[in-house]
């Protein structure tokens, strides 16, 4: 059963098969079942929101696609490739990046230095590259971000918005296919949340910036600010009690009476 | 006189900083207090005495063959014992140690007690600061500070420097950003195996060797180790050349308690763990930029 599989895989990855397919997937926290054999895909440069009220366990498939926590059960194949059981880093050299919803810079590197680690991962990384030349992609990284006039300050100082922007500038560096973000918006003011949708908007329509480029990355894109959000994405999963339990377009989902009830009714729409 | 004692003094410090150097790289990237740190400089210095006295072979033919085998032994010593129960601090702390005691039984077997020594390179004596001092000596002194500014443009300038600064200073997210935290860490102890067995190689025409000559310089390593904050680069320096002065010091003003400068060191250790335990710089891996 398993090979055909694989070669249904193997040959889909080339053709429309989706970039990204969760089936099945489980975490458990001791007696809490964070996340409950949730199962979605994502397309080929196609961008997801995905919502839910807090602790619904969003964060927790963020951390398990990314492979910083390992699933108890299901699967998570990326271009046709089991993920399960990569190592963090593995699984970024196949060409996913992830922000976490906690920023977590090296806190007394640069923020020039901040981006070039990423820059040395495998995937960014071109043969014979020295480090005159990865500092200047890194820059890209951080133009793009929008922070580059701070690059010799020591991440320390950054400001919670800039710290967010670093977070994205680091994502960007390794040149993923499928971009997970996870609350970019969280703390923002909303001068900073526009500025922010306006790049990822120019970060998915895909293009050269510099040394980086991309062309139309996958995206997944987690946040309660739905206003932003929801002018981003083309599709919506929300998830409760670790379950998904409506999915569809922005319009679709805000007019869904389960959503409502479980989330939007307790929200404020920002 | 005083001349004397800063020859000296720069002679220990350097042997010192490159050993302590090492052992906080160590921690700082790969998280291990390797207390078998030392016992690799005990090994460098027996290859060397085989290569030239055993084997008859020029004293570079050594130097660089203890420095790769060293280099190979650390590295497969990390990945087949240490790596697989990384988890378990105090086990690879015990590990270690049992390491050193393995290696150092390894050399009574083949090589003996007896105390060894082996050839210097260079002949002959040059005055500095009125001191007459010997070529063996500055050529020493001289390539374990070149060694020690290496090793500093390695971590600052380099993609590689980058990577060990970044994995030292948060593991995890190195990992996220794409950079395999266990291929750095065996690369970060194969670097301090290789300041060791360097240290190890180019002193040793000017000491003895026998088995046990490395559980001094390990008391000496931690002694630095507590005194400038583990893990800090900066403070293993810092920490090499004061204890390297008060040592030499205490040599100085009693010569007659030459014996007692081992437990200087320890009492150093002791009087900072009470007054000042992270040491002078910190907790954390220092960066400076």
């Amino acid at each position: 059963m398993t090979v055909p599989r694989q070669q249904q895989a193997g040959a889909g990855a080339e053709t429309g098969s989706p970039l990204l397919e969760v089936t099945g997937l489980t975490k458990r926290f001791g007696g809490l079942v964070a996340v409950n054999s949730v199962s979605f895909s994502v397309g080929r440069s196609e961008v997801v929101g995905l919502i839910g009220p807090n602790g619904a366990g969003k964060s927790t498939i963020v951390k398990l696609i990314m492979g910083i926590l390992r699933p108890d059960k299901g699967s998570i194949r990326f271009r046709g490739r089991e993920l399960r059981g990569m190592a963090p880093w593995n699984i970024v050299n196949l060409g996913v990046a992830g922000t976490f919803q906690n920023t977590r810079p090296f806190r007394r590197l640069p923020i020039i230095a901040n981006v070039m680690v990423p820059c040395l991962a495998p995937r960014a990384r071109r043969r014979g590259e020295w480090v005159k030349r990865i500092e200047v992609k890194a820059r890209d990284a951080l133009e793009f971000a929008g922070i580059s006039d701070l690059a010799l300050e020591p991440a320390y100082q950054l400001s919670h918005g800039e710290l967010k922007r670093l977070e994205i500038a680091r994502a960007v560096a390794t040149e993923p296919q499928l971009l997970i973000l996870d609350e970019p918006f969280g703390g923002l003011n909303p001068s900073e949340s526009d500025l922010l949708a306006k790049s990822i908007r120019r970060l998915h329509r895909g293009g050269r910036f510099g040394r980086l480029h991309s062309e139309g990355m996958a995206m997944i894109i987690i946040d309660h600010k739905l206003s932003y959000l929801l002018r981003i994405v083309d599709r919506v999963l929300v998830m409760n009690f670790g379950q998904i339990i409506a999915s569809g377009t922005p319009d679709e989902v805000v007019l869904d009476s389960d959503v409502i009830e479980a989330y939007l009714g307790k929200e404020e729409m920002a | 006189m005083l001349g004397n004692l800063l020859v000296s003094t720069l002679m220990s410090a350097s042997v010192y900083a490159m050993l302590a150097v090492g052992f906080s790289l160590t921690f700082g990237v790969a998280r291990i207090i390797n207390l078998a740190h030392t016992a690799f400089y005990m090994v460098a210095s027996y290859i060397i005495f085989t290569a030239t006295m055993k084997m008859g072979l020029p004293l570079y033919v050594g130097v660089v063959a203890a420095v790769s085998l060293v280099v190979l032994l650390a590295m497969v010593t990390y990945k087949v014992l240490v790596d697989p129960m990384r988890e378990h601090e105090t086990t690879v702390l015990i590990l270690t140690i049992g390491v050193a005691l393995v290696l150092q039984e390894l050399m009574f077997l083949w090589f003996g007690g007896y105390f060894r020594s082996v050839p210097t390179a260079v002949e002959g004596f040059t005055t500095l600061l009125g001191v007459r001092v010997s070529y063996q000596y500055v050529l020493t002194i001289c390539v374990l500070i070149v060694t020690l500014a290496l090793v500093w443009l390695l971590l600052m300038k380099t993609r590689l420097g980058l990577a060990i600064r970044a994995t030292a200073q948060d593991r995890e997210i190195a990992n996220v950003m794409g950079m395999s935290d266990s291929r750095t860490a065996t690369i970060t102890v194969g670097i301090a195996a290789a300041l060791a067995a360097i240290a190890g190689a180019i002193v040793a025409p000017l000491f003895i060797i026998e088995p046990r000559i490395w559980l001094s310089p390990l008391t000496v390593v931690l002694a630095i180790s507590v005194l400038g904050g583990l893990g800090s680069l900066k403070g293993s320096i810092l920490g090499a050349v004061i204890i390297a002065l008060s040592e030499n010091l205490v040599v100085f003003l009693v010569p007659q308690g030459a014996f007692f400068k081992g437990a200087f060191s320890l009492l150093i250790m002791i009087v900072v763990l009470l007054i000042r335990p992270e040491g002078l710089y910190g907790v954390a891996f220092e960066e400076e930029r």
